[in-house]
Formats: structure tokens, sequence, C-alpha cells
């Protein structure tokens, strides 16, 4: 019995003793899944991974406002340019510079200037992109959870502090950096040469931009591009896995499994086929899959594939060269770089340096695509294309830089500069009745950030951003 | 400490010891006699008269009578039991060769007064001095239905409980909620604790990721023929004690103990019978095509011309591609003991098939239990229970999404080549997908081994004085392989994924609970009794879960993760430790007023170090008013409740800080990427606080025939931890915060009646009835809405539940048909569908598509109701349990995919002309007459896709339906073989039983069986069918013996 008395004690002893040092048993809140820091080699990993993607989530709507794609249904929200909300596009822009924000702090804290400078040029590039689809947007007070409804910044300060952080960012890539980015960096391996050549190139994007303004300065678009990429080797581009396919290679492989997806626009196919301008386009192949009677034929914008057979059109395949299985998404090239040499020349009244311009991107994105040498002769000296320096005129070079930019965002950006005057682009057939007939200019924000944020705006998909003004 | 906690079980079984005795007979007697109702001087047949010493015992015939012949000479005890009577003992003495007549009077008991019930921690405490309400189910009544899982068979039978079966599937998951949601959190966990004999268990569902598979709630393991009783405790005041495990209440779940006596062996094997219990209507008209042509190797199902204009016929696929399900329930127990020991083992197999083929579950459950009185005042008991449980999960939702692309002129049974390739229904089978093929190969198997154990001390030093120690641990791994095959290499192959994968899951679960009691008793006065208990409770849980992930098949039908190109894995920790100390005051005043005051401090290891420790009272009276009043002769008893209590909730584990993680998909290229978690933790959190007030009553009349309690509660959960979403541009997508306030509100009214009694026959009675209303009081500042679910509809036709500031819980949210109104006027509730304002018809002479999303139902039912009836006539008992859930909405994604595909009745309108019921935009009503086909129709208009297609198919107002229904839960024949007859053959008792369950008797739903929701029952977007398992009735036939 006082064995028993004496158990009972013990047991109700050693309870409140528990309680005594209960402190350590229940510090067990630490997440033992996710670290509390990262490494700033692996948020490097991300950051480049990520600006890859998010320059194909952005293509994988504005190719359907430039016409590269087609949707195979009727009432297609992107053909027909309504005012959707791209919540996953602006969270993953703000993802990135999130990481960013943070990768530039952590990387400054341990002294390596390299991966600051890789930091501040895709935030950059990042921030731009989001500038050129919504214009202003909250920056200063954003990334950092202080502000739960951060402020909007004017897009025009963006824009300012797009060349900054591009400045700032050469500066730190041209120094002694303590850690060096290798393999994470999926962009350049770690060259800092490239990094600065990427910097200079994008420079020479966003100062273009300005076309339509007075600041528009075309001598400082070509000393940019001086600095910028020297051939397509330079090219910012991310190749992809096999064990995780290039993003495009995703919509051709559903697509195949019946879930539609990719199909190439009629706008595209008439560009390529001879119809718009009279020339076989060589490069044709290298987009596009033929259908299933050997032809390239395109969706009409807005009407839907009506009640054809599924192989009733072209599409993208793994074979083709923008939606193979590893397939480079690129971020920005060489080629781009020549059309933007070419109109920043042709305005500096320069047409021999344009003309050639001109002539060495289409050269370049032909060598990319792996056209061979006859074709693209063949093409070059076609007088549709060999036009000589007193005929080059914007609209060529537009028209050239078009199909070099197949389904990249910035073509919508071209798009609107040039006001979408392409040649037969007409507006999809049902198109958004609140615009009135006109082409898109911009997006709305996102229902998530509209309910969350207090601060959105109210905008209209035809209110301009300020470089389209 | 860790040590202590953790022993080990296996040398329990020390403990427990078998033990038979015999007995040696010299002279002998006969002891006889009859057994009446004291009040009605009836007969009572079927008492169980028992003679303890002699461990002898038999139940009176029809004529009320029994005999014992051949009785030892000497002094007995003899006692009559009867269920809803006292119990009698009278002492006889048996004379060499006499016989001793015993008649013997029995009063109807008031059973449930004196009743002891089961509270927190299994602790016992007098119905009579309760504050609140708590109700048990018994053995009997849990097992009525047959139903495999606990959590369903208690549906219906409880007031204020609402139990949703997820679908019909073998082994799949049941949600139970009591007395409403009480969290804003869309993943928060809103069931109530299991706990069983005194220590709690695991009744999570882990559904799997991907096409969901209908995985077992974990109290699913439980045999429910193991179970003596179930007691629910409801409010905030009954689980006082148990602090923040018990938020939303508990079921204490008490299994059954041997008694001393003779040994008892109890044989019980049932066989059923599974069958899809309602189909939608489908159409048999039109084939496979488009624009109502025949288009050779189309993909479209439904949308061709008429059969009769075709050389092809159609197949019901519905009813040929489902089956009849069979399960084998077998089980056996052993129990009995003497003074000092008593002993339960018990053995039961579960084998279930599937209603959709290649799906089954299994369960095997063992279980031994132990007493052991040494001393007077010592005792230790212990239980173990070890469960195996598993099966092949099939892909419902993908199974019925394939059925509905399915063309009905093709077999669909007809699925594999003879290379063991899948044969589609065009392109000569190389494209479509079967979905008893898929059935068959995208395999999911889980297998569940699991040990639940108990140890507990029981000593009493003194009489006033009473130590309880409990140890408890709930331990399993639930290992699952998902298998999707890659091509098997033959040309032309129609495959079932391009690359094929494997999925091996190991989930890791460890609970360990160790919960210490001090009880101390004294009478102050001779009126006033006291009751002091304070207590200790620690709960520890280890949970791990690791996921590798292969896809890519080197070689076909090879599947190991040795044979994948790619692999990755995923691997979650979690560990959560919660201490309470706890202290419960019972002030009884002489025997008709009573007071507990309780209160709990609980330090839980998920909060801040700085707001860990949280404390919580609770106060409740109870007034039994029939003790001290004059009240006519018909008013038995009366009791009045009232309880005011309080209760805390702490946070989901890992809450208080940032985070980066890895991105699936990394490593890629031999790196890893990591980035900022998206949710912002918190350093700042505090508990929860749900406040509830619970008021009721207790009535009984004639003499316990007929019993209304009554209660009303309100409860308010403020300060709920959840994550806020905020603006992306914070760099998070949501923040962990205290906000918010949800209320529930209702009652509960349980009416139990004995109508009938006469001799030979009665009838039993209990009606339950509860409504509860939720509203969400707050959400949070600057939040006007939160998402708890959404379920996919063609064309931006889905729904979304959302939590909307003001509204009642459970709003559906999605598209809907423009409505009219005149110039200026507006919508008297803008955010809400106004289905009386006329549609608006456009210049198509079709309703117009609204894209706001406007609340078009809600999925909480106005109330929910059971009648269960036990008649009894003699040997034969027939009991039935009708059952209804009244006002609750569904948004049927079935419904959506009908439609889009043509496949039911309601889509053979496409050929008619109609003019639609509505208003045109300058007021005038609507008068233009359209065709509802394909194509260009008889007024030369093309409609292009069709009215189905381009109008119906887009609003997602066509698919919310009323789904409340009316059922017959279980209806029970059961035949007891006469006594003589089974004693002659050496049967204690043998009973025969038929039973039926789950017949739908009313609904105004017209598709599956209205009750089946999709998302398990772990999911709180109670209201979808998404594509999921449909409910099955079950026919039973069962032998129980008792030897």
């Amino acid at each position: 019995m006082k064995n028993f008395l004496k158990l009972s004690l013990i047991v109700s002893f050693s309870s409140f003793l528990f309680l005594a040092g209960c402190e350590d048993y229940l510090s067990v809140n630490d997440d033992p899944n996710n670290p509390t820091e990262a490494p700033a080699l692996g948020l490097v990993t991300n950051v480049t991974y990520e600006s890859a993607q998010n320059t194909y989530r952005m293509g994988s709507i504005t190719s359907y406002y430039v016409q590269y794609l087609g949707s195979p249904n009727t009432g297609s929200t992107t053909d027909n340019q309504e005012a959707s909300s791209y919540g996953t596009q602006w969270f993953r822009l703000y993802d990135t510079l999130t990481d960013l924000s943070d990768l530039e702090i952590l990387a400054e804290e341990e002294g390596a200037t390299q991966l600051v400078g890789i930091a501040k040029v895709l935030k950059a590039y990042n921030l731009a992109t989001l500038v050129d689809a919504w214009g202003d947007a909250p920056y200063s007070e954003a990334f950092f959870g202080e502000e739960l409804n951060p402020a909007y910044d004017d897009q025009e300060n963006l824009y300012t502090e797009v060349f900054t952080l591009l400045d700032d960012g050469i500066q730190q890539l041209q120094m002694e950096s303590t850690i060096s980015a290798g393999t994470e960096d999926f962009l350049y391996g770690g060259n800092s040469a490239q990094w600065i050549q990427f910097a200079n190139m994008l420079q020479a994007r966003y100062l273009n931009h300005y076309s339509k303004q007075d600041s528009y300065s075309p001598q400082d678009i070509l000393s940019a591009v001086d600095n910028g990429f020297a051939s397509n080797d330079d090219d910012a581009q991310v190749s992809y896995f096999e064990d995780q396919v290039n993003p495009w290679a995703s919509i051709a492989i559903s697509n195949a499994n019946l879930i539609l997806g990719g199909w190439i626009s009629e706008q595209t196919v008439e560009h390529l086929d001879g119809t718009t301008y009279g020339v076989e386009d060589p490069r044709i192949e290298f987009l596009m899959d033929t259908t299933g009677t050997g032809e390239y034929i395109g969706v009409e914008n807005g009407a839907g594939r009506g009640d054809a057979q599924l192989d009733g059109y072209s599409f993208l395949t793994t074979e083709t060269f923008y939606a193979g299985r590893t397939s480079p998404v690129l971020l920005a090239t060489y080629t781009e770089q020549k059309f933007i040499e070419a109109e920043a020349a042709l305005n500096a009244t320069q047409p021999v340096r344009a003309y050639q311009a001109y002539l060495d991107g289409i050269e370049a994105h032909m060598d990319k695509l792996g056209v061979d040498e006859a074709d693209k002769n063949a093409y070059l000296t076609d007088p549709a294309v060999a036009v000589g320096e007193a005929g080059l005129n914007i609209d060529l070079i537009m028209k050239e830089k078009y199909i070099a930019m197949f389904l990249n965002p910035e073509a919508w950006v071209d798009a609107r500069r040039h006001d979408y005057s392409y040649e037969n682009m007409d507006i999809p057939v049902n198109l958004n009745p609140d615009l009135g007939g006109e082409f898109i200019r911009r997006w709305v924000y996102p229902d998530s950030e509209e309910q969350r944020n207090v601060n959105t705006p109210d905008v209209s998909l035809l209110d301009s951003i300020f470089w389209d003004q | 400490m860790q040590k202590l906690l953790q022993l080990n079980f296996l040398s329990l079984f020390a403990f427990i010891i078998l033990c038979f005795t015999g007995h040696q007979a010299l002279a002998q007697g006969v002891v006889s006699g009859t057994v009446t109702d004291a009040d009605s001087d009836e007969t009572l047949i079927g008492v169980n008269i028992l003679i303890d010493e002699l461990d002898l015992g038999m139940p009176t015939d029809a004529e009320g009578q029994f005999q014992f012949s051949n009785v030892p000479v000497g002094e007995y005890q003899l006692e009559a039991r009867y269920i809803g009577f006292n119990t009698v003992q009278r002492s006889v003495t048996v004379a060499d060769g006499e016989e001793t007549v015993v008649n013997l009077e029995m009063t109807m008991s008031n059973a449930e007064l004196d009743e002891l019930v089961v509270t927190s921690f299994g602790l016992e405490q007098e119905r009579k001095s309760l504050g609140y309400s708590v109700q048990e189910i018994d053995s009997e009544n849990l097992t009525v239905g047959n139903q495999s899982n606990v959590v369903s068979a208690l549906g219906g039978k409880v007031s204020g409980v609402q139990v949703t079966n997820t679908g019909g599937s073998p082994g799949s998951s049941s949600r139970i909620i009591i007395r409403g949601i009480n969290s804003l959190d869309p993943g928060a966990d809103n069931q109530p604790l299991f706990v069983v004999d005194g220590v709690p268990i695991d009744n999570s569902t882990i559904e799997s990721t991907g096409t969901p598979r209908g995985l077992s709630n974990r109290a699913a393991d439980i045999n429910p023929n193991d179970i003596e009783s179930v007691n629910v405790l409801k409010g905030a005041a009954a689980t006082a004690l148990y602090g923040v495990r018990a938020a939303n209440g508990a079921i204490i779940i008490t299994t059954k103990s041997g008694e001393a006596g003779d040994t008892q062996i109890n044989i019980s094997s049932t066989v059923g019978f599974d069958n899809i219990n309602k189909f939608p209507e489908f159409q048999e008209v039109y084939g496979q095509g488009w624009y109502f042509g025949q288009i050779e190797d189309d993909f479209w199902p439904n949308w061709g011309p008429k059969y009769e204009d075709t050389d092809q016929e159609y197949h019901d696929i519905w009813r040929d591609g489902t089956q009849t399900g069979v399960q084998y329930d077998n089980s056996i127990n052993v129990s009995g003991g003497n003074e000092l020991t008593t002993y339960y083992a018990s053995v039961a197999n579960l084998q279930q098939e599937g209603v959709l083929p290649y799906g089954n579950w299994d369960r095997t459950s063992v279980r031994l239990s132990g007493d052991i009185s040494p001393k007077e005042n010592f005792s230790v008991r212990s239980s173990i229970n070890y469960i195996n449980s598993g099966g092949d999960r099939v892909p419902a939702d993908r199974f019925m999404e394939t059925m509905m692309y399915w063309a009905p002129n093709e077999d669909v049974t007809n699925f594999e080549k003879e290379d063991g390739t899948q044969r589609g229904y065009y392109n000569d089978g190389s494209s479509g997908n079967n979905p008893l093929y898929g059935n068959k190969y995208m395999t999911y198997k889980d297998n569940v081994n699991r040990l639940i154990g108990n140890v507990t001390f029981d000593y009493s030093p003194a009489e006033w004085f009473n130590v309880l120690y409990t140890l408890g641990t709930d331990f399993y791994s639930d290992q699952r392989t998902e298998i999707t095959p890659g091509p098997r290499g033959v040309e032309g192959e129609n495959v079932l994924s391009s690359t094929g994968y494997i999925n091996e899951t190991r989930i890791n679960s460890r609970d360990i609970n160790s919960t210490l009691n001090l009880t101390f008793q004294k009478e102050v006065t001779e009126k006033v009794n006291t009751r002091l208990r304070v207590g200790n409770d620690i709960f520890d849980r280890d949970f791990n879960n690791i996921v590798s992930s292969g896809d890519d098949f080197v070689t076909p039908l090879f599947y190991h993760l040795s044979n994948v190109r790619n692999i990755s894995l995923n691997q979650e920790i979690r560990q959560r430790r919660l201490v309470g100390v706890y202290g419960d005051l019972l002030l009884d005043y002489d025997n008709f007023l009573f007071v507990n005051v309780t209160g709990r401090n609980d330090w839980s290891s998920t909060l801040p170090e700085d707001n860990r420790s949280f404390f919580y009272p609770s106060v409740s009276v109870g007034f039994s008013f029939s003790d001290v009043m004059d009240l006519p002769e018909y008013f038995t008893f009366g009791k009045l409740r009232a309880s005011l209590s309080q209760v805390g909730k702490d946070a989901p584990v890992y809450s208080t800080t940032d985070t980066y993680n890895t991105p699936s998909q990394y490593p890629l290229g031999g790196s890893v990427g990591f980035t900022r978690s998206n949710t912002r933790g918190s350093a700042d959190l505090k508990p929860e606080q749900t406040t509830s007030v619970e008021l009721g009553t207790d009535l009984r009349f004639f003499d316990n025939r007929l019993g209304l309690d009554f209660t009303w509660y309100q409860s308010n959960s403020r300060d709920q931890i959840f994550a806020v979403p905020i603006s992306q541009a914070t760099g998070y997508t949501q923040t962990i915060t205290n906000a918010g306030e949800i209320e529930n509100k209702g009652i509960e009214i349980q009416l139990t009646g004995r109508p009938v009694q006469v001799q030979d026959f009665a009838w039993d009675v209990t009606v339950n009835y509860s409504r509860n209303k939720s509203t969400v009081v707050e959400v949070a500042e600057g939040i006007e809405q939160i998402l708890v679910g959404s379920s996919f509809g063609y064309v931006g036709s889905g729904a979304a539940i959302q939590l909307t500031q003001g509204d009642p819980y459970g709003n559906i949210y999605g598209r809907s048909y423009e409505r009219y109104y005149p110039d200026n006027e507006e919508p008297e509730n803008p955010t809400h569908l106004d289905e009386d304002a006329p549609l608006l018809i456009g210049d198509d002479g079709f309703p117009v598509t609204n894209t706001d999303q406007l609340v078009l139902g809600n999925t909480q039912p106005d109330w929910v109701g059971s009648i269960n009836n036990s008649l009894s006539y003699k040997n034969l008992n027939l009991s039935f349990l009708i059952d209804a859930k009244w006002g609750q909405d569904v948004y049927s994604q079935y419904d959506n995919f009908f439609t889009a595909f043509g496949i039911t009745k309601n889509t053979l309108d496409r050929e008619d002309t109609r003019v639609f019921e509505g208003v045109t935009d300058d007021g005038q009503p609507n008068t233009q007459e359209v065709w509802l086909g394909q194509g260009v129709g008889p007024d030369g208009v093309d409609y292009g896709n069709g009215y189905h297609r381009n109008v119906k198919r887009e609003a997602t107002e066509e698919f919310i339906f009323d789904a409340s229904y009316i059922k017959l839960r279980n209806i029970r024949l059961a035949y007891s073989l006469p006594q003589n007859f089974t004693s002659d053959i050496g049967f204690r008792n043998i009973t025969l039983s038929a039973t039926a369950t789950n017949i739908i008797l009313y609904t105004p739903f017209e598709g599956f069986d209205p009750e089946s929701r999709a998302g398990g029952a772990g999911s709180n977007a109670d209201g979808f069918t998404a594509l999921d398992y449909p409910g099955v009735s079950s026919f039973f036939f069962s032998v129980n013996l008792s030897l």
C-alpha cells in the first residue's frame, strides 16, 4: 500500500517538475522542414529560373494579343482581349522580385558583389516587365511585409529605378566578389562579363521603349548597344531540363493529349507563308508544325476552330524550336538587340548602320533557329527583304522583329509602340466590346490585388502605359 | 520523462491473465419464477436472470418465466436485469430436491437519471449532476446499420451532430461536425476529438495528392463491434477539461470489457451487398458526333445523330461499368474473468469490394484488454489494439470524368486489348480513355499498421481520495504506393500516361498522451457534497511524411523507383506538444443542485513563447427542480441546465516564423533553388478564444415513458488564427494573424418515448432535431472574403465557397443569368442572386450570362433530424432509422459535365424551339423563338455549338441544387432463435438479422446520392459533388452467435 502511495506521489511530482522544465519541452516550433535562411546561391538559382518562367508566363497571354497564337475556342479571353485577372503573372513577378530583394541584401552582407549585380539586373528585368503590363505598381513599400497595403509608385519613376538598377548592377558586376555563381546561375553560369552585356542590352531595350516620348534618345540606345551582346552566344536564356521541360513544350504535350493550346494564329502563318509579304520565310517550319494534311493553317483569332478536325490547324509541338522539351526560354537576344539598333539607327538617321543591323538581326535569328545557309541566303536576298538602305523603314524593321520575337512578351511592347500596325493584323472577330474596336493597351490589376490592397488604382484596358502615350 | 512515456506496451500483456473457473455440484434443487412489470402487472420477456455465484444465467421465456434446475444447495443472490428497468436482487435458499419459486416484480428505472455518463478523460459522472448536454449511443444502436466506419455509424443518432459520408467507396472517410464550424481558416480541423478509453486518438484524413482517392479517416480503423458506448460531448462546457484539442467537441468511445463470470464468446458474421443507390437519368436517344452529324472517329460522345438513324446502339455504360460491391465482416470476441481479473479479446476482419471495379478495402483488428485488481483499492487496466487496414483506392473522380467522355455506342467493359493496352472508344480504340482500364491500372494502395494502446492505474488510498493515471499511445505507419504505367512499348498504343509515374508515400505518426487525475471527495455537511479533481495532461505528437516520386519508366511494366528517369523527394515533419493542468470542483447540494466550476491552463508548443500559456474557465449548473417542487404525478423528473464556458485554441505548427523553401521542381541540373515562403509567420500570435453559453432542460413524464431534452446554445469564436490573404506585392500571399469572429447558434431537441408497451410488444422511439446557424461576424481588417474552396466548371461556371463578413458560413458563389431591373433600380441585395427578378434575354434570344460572382446558395443545412424506432415482438426486433438533412445546397460538377456533353435526359430538348421566359433590355417580355440545337436551326439561324454548350453550361446557377434528403438510414429485422432451442445446441443466443442501409426516400436532387461530397472528411469545402464516388445502399445478412 505504501508503495502505491509513493508511486502516485512520484508520478504527480514528476508531472509538476515536468512543468518546470516545460519551456524546453515545448520549444519544438522551429520549422524542421524549411530553413529560416536561404543560401545566396540557392536564391540565384531560383531567380534566374523564375525570370525565364515569368517571360513564358507573360508570353503565354501576350502572344494572343500580337496574334502569334490563336485560341481553338471562341469566347477566348486572351484572343478577345478581355479585362482578365492575371493574378498568376502578377504574383510570380512579385515573388521573384521578393527573392531578388532578399538576394540583394544577403549578397551585400556577404560582400558577394557579383550576386548583388545579378540581383539588380534581374530586378530591373522583372520590374520593367511588370510596368510594361500594369503601369503603376507597388515597389518602394513592397517585398518585406512591413506595409500590408503598399502604396503604388508612379510608372515613370519605376522606369527611372530600372535604369538605376541596371547602372548599379553593372558597377557591382565589375567589382571583386567574395562569392561567385557557377552552375547555380541558369543564365550565364556566373560569367560577369555576359551579365554586364545583358544589362547593357536591357538598357538599350528600355530606352527604346521611349520611342513615342520627347525624351527618346537614339544615341543613348546605340551606345548601350555597343556594350551589349556581341553574338547569339550572349543571349540571355534558360535552357530547360528533361525532368522539367520547357513550359511551351508542356503546352505542346498537353495539346497532343487533347488539352488544347499552343495553336498558331492565322496572322503568323500568313506572315511567314508568303500570303502577306509574298516571300516564303524558311523559319516557318521551326516555329510550328504542319496540319494533318501537311499544310500550314492558322486559326483566326477569336473565331475558334469551328467544327474542324483537331489536326486541321498548325500548333506548337515538341519538334519546334520554341517548344522543344529542353528548348531555352529567351529573355533577351542578340537578334532583338540588332533590331533595336536598326530602329535607333534609323531614327538617328544612320541608314547604313540601320540596314546592316536589320540584316544582321534576320541572319542572327535564322542562325539561332538553325536555318540552313541556302535558305537563309535566299530569304536575305529576296527583294522583299533586301530593300537596301534607302528602302528600309520602321514597318520593315518591325515586321522582321515580329518574327524574331516569337512568343516573347516584348513583342506586345513593340506592338503597342507600333500601334499594332502590322500588315493585315485585324482585331479579333469577337473583340471585347469594351475596347470599342481598339487593341488592348494594358492589363487591369488582378482581382487578388484589388481585393487586398486599398491603394489599387482603377484603370481601363485602353489607359496606355506612359511610354505608349 | 521521455523514457517513462515510451513504455513498452508489449509488457502490458503480462497484466492480462486469462482465467477459467469450473464448478462442482453435489446436492441440487430448482429455482423458478415469473417476472412481471410492477406497474402494469404484465409479464416481462427476455429478462436476464442471473445467479452470479454459479455463473448461471438465462432469459425469461415468452410467458415471463424462468427455471434453473440442478442448482447446488446453498444460499444465493438471484439477480434480474432488464433494459429500462431497475435491476432486482433477491436472496434465495436452495434446498435439496425442492423447487424454490421466486416471483419478481420489476419497476421501470429512472435509469438515465442515476446513470453514469462518461465525460472528459473517460471519467464517469452522474447524468443528473451535469450542467450541459451529453448524448450516449450504446453498442447495439451504434452497430445496427453494419457501418464499418464508426463516424458514419453515428449518423442521425445524435442531435446537434452532422455526419457526412463522402461517398460509397470502401473505406472512404466520413466527416463529423458538432454544432457547426468554428473556424474561418479554410484548412482548419473542425472535427471533434476522438477519445478511446480515456486516450485521444488520431482521426485525421490524409487525402491523396493529385486525383482524389477517397482515403480513410483514421477513426475508421476502430472496429465498431469493440465499442460498448459512444458519448458525444457537444459544447465547450462538456469539453472544458480537455481544453484545446476538444474545442470542436469530443467523441468519447468506451470499449467493451470483460465481466466476472462465465466466459462469453460472441461470433458474428455478416455479408453485405452495395449498389449505387441513385443514378441520374441518362438520355439514350442521341449518339456520338457533333452538330447532329456522326463524325467517324470523333471525341464528342453524345452530340451526334439519333441512334435510331444510325446502325449504332446505346449501351447503359453507367450500369455496365459499375458493379455490386460485396463485403464480408467476421468477428469473434471472448470475454470473462473473475473478481480479480477480467479480460476481453477480439479479432475482426472486414473485406469490402467497391461498386466501382478494382476498388477494395480491408481491415483486420485485434484487440486485447484486461483489468487486474490485486487489491481492493487498486486496479490496473490496459488495452492494446492492433489494426491493419488499407486497400486499392480507385481514382473515382477520373473514372467518372472518363465515363462522361465515353461514347455509349461502344461497350465500356471491353477496355483492354489482347496485348494489355487500352481500348479507347474512337480511332479504332486508339483514342479516348476507358474508365475501367484507368481503375485497373492507375493504382493507389494504402497499407496502415496501427497500434493503439493504453495502461491505467487506478488507486484509492482513502475513500475520499483517488489517483488515476493513464498513459496511452497511438502509433501508425501508412504506406502508400501509387502507380500509373507508362507506355507498354506497343506500336500505336493508347496510353494512360506518356511517361508513367510511381509515388511512394511513408507516413509515420506517433501520439503519446499522459493524464494524471487526483480526485478528492468530501461531505461538508449532510446536504453538501464536494468533489475536487485536479489533473495534468500531456500530449506529444511526432509526424513524418516522406514522399518519393519517380516518373518516366525506363523499362515498361516494371514499376519500381529504381526504374525511373526522374526522382524527387519531399519530406514533411511536424512536432506538436501540449501540456495542461486543470481543476474541476463539483458542489452538490442535497442531490438536486449541482454547480461545476472548472479551469484549465494550457502550454502549447505552437504558440510564441510569450503567449504560450493560456487559461480558460467554465461554470455550469444543474438544477433538478422535480426534487424540490410538487409536480403532477405524470411529471416524473425535471431538470434545468446552464453553463458558460471558454476554451482556447492554439496555432497550427510552425506559424510563428518566416522560412525559405525549395520549390518542387528542384533540383534542376544539380542546383537547388530557394524562395521565401509565401506565408508570413507571426511572432505575436495569441490563442483563439471560444465563449459558449448553453441552456437546457431535461424533462421526463409517465415514469420515463416520455422524455424531452432541449438545448439552446450560442458560441462565439474570436481572435481566430488563420492566414489572411494579403497583397502579393508585400512579398507574401498571406499573413498568419489573429482575426475574425464566427458565431454558432442553435437548438437541439431530443424526444424519447416508449409509446406502446404491452405483452410481447414494445415500441421505442427517439426523435432528434437540431438546427444550427453559423455566421461570419467578422473576417479581418481590410479583408472582405475568405475562399474556402472551389470546384471546376466549364467556361468559368465553376463555384466557390467563400466566407463573407456578415453572411452565413458556407455561401456558394458563381456565375448566374443576368436579371432585369427597370431603370435605375438596383437589386435589393446586389451580392446575392435575385431569383424573383425576371431573366434578361439578350438580342440573340438567350439568357445573358452574368459573370459577377453572386451568392447562389449555401452549403449548410437548415436543420437535421431523425426518427429512430425499435419494435420488439417476442423474439423479433425491427428497428429503423429515418434521417433528414434539409436546406443545404450543392454545386454539382456532374451536371455541368452532363450538360457540356449531352449526357442526361434534360439535354433531350436539343431539337426544341423555345421562347425563354424573361424580359429584353427594353423591359418588354421576350417573344423571340430560338432553337436549342447545334448548327443551323429550322429558322435558318446558325446557333453554333447550341444552347447547352453556349448558354447553359456557362451559368453556375444552373448547377446549384437543393441537396435536401430524407433517407432510411437503416432498417434491421432481427430474430433471436428460441432459447430452449439454442441452449439445447449449446448456445446462449443465436440472432439472425437482415439490414438495409442508406435508402433514399426523398430528395429533390437529380444526380447521384445527394449526400456524397468531394474532398474527403477533412475538407471544409463541403458543398461540391465534384465527380466523386457515388453513394451506395447496402443490404446485409448477419448471424450472431453467443456461447
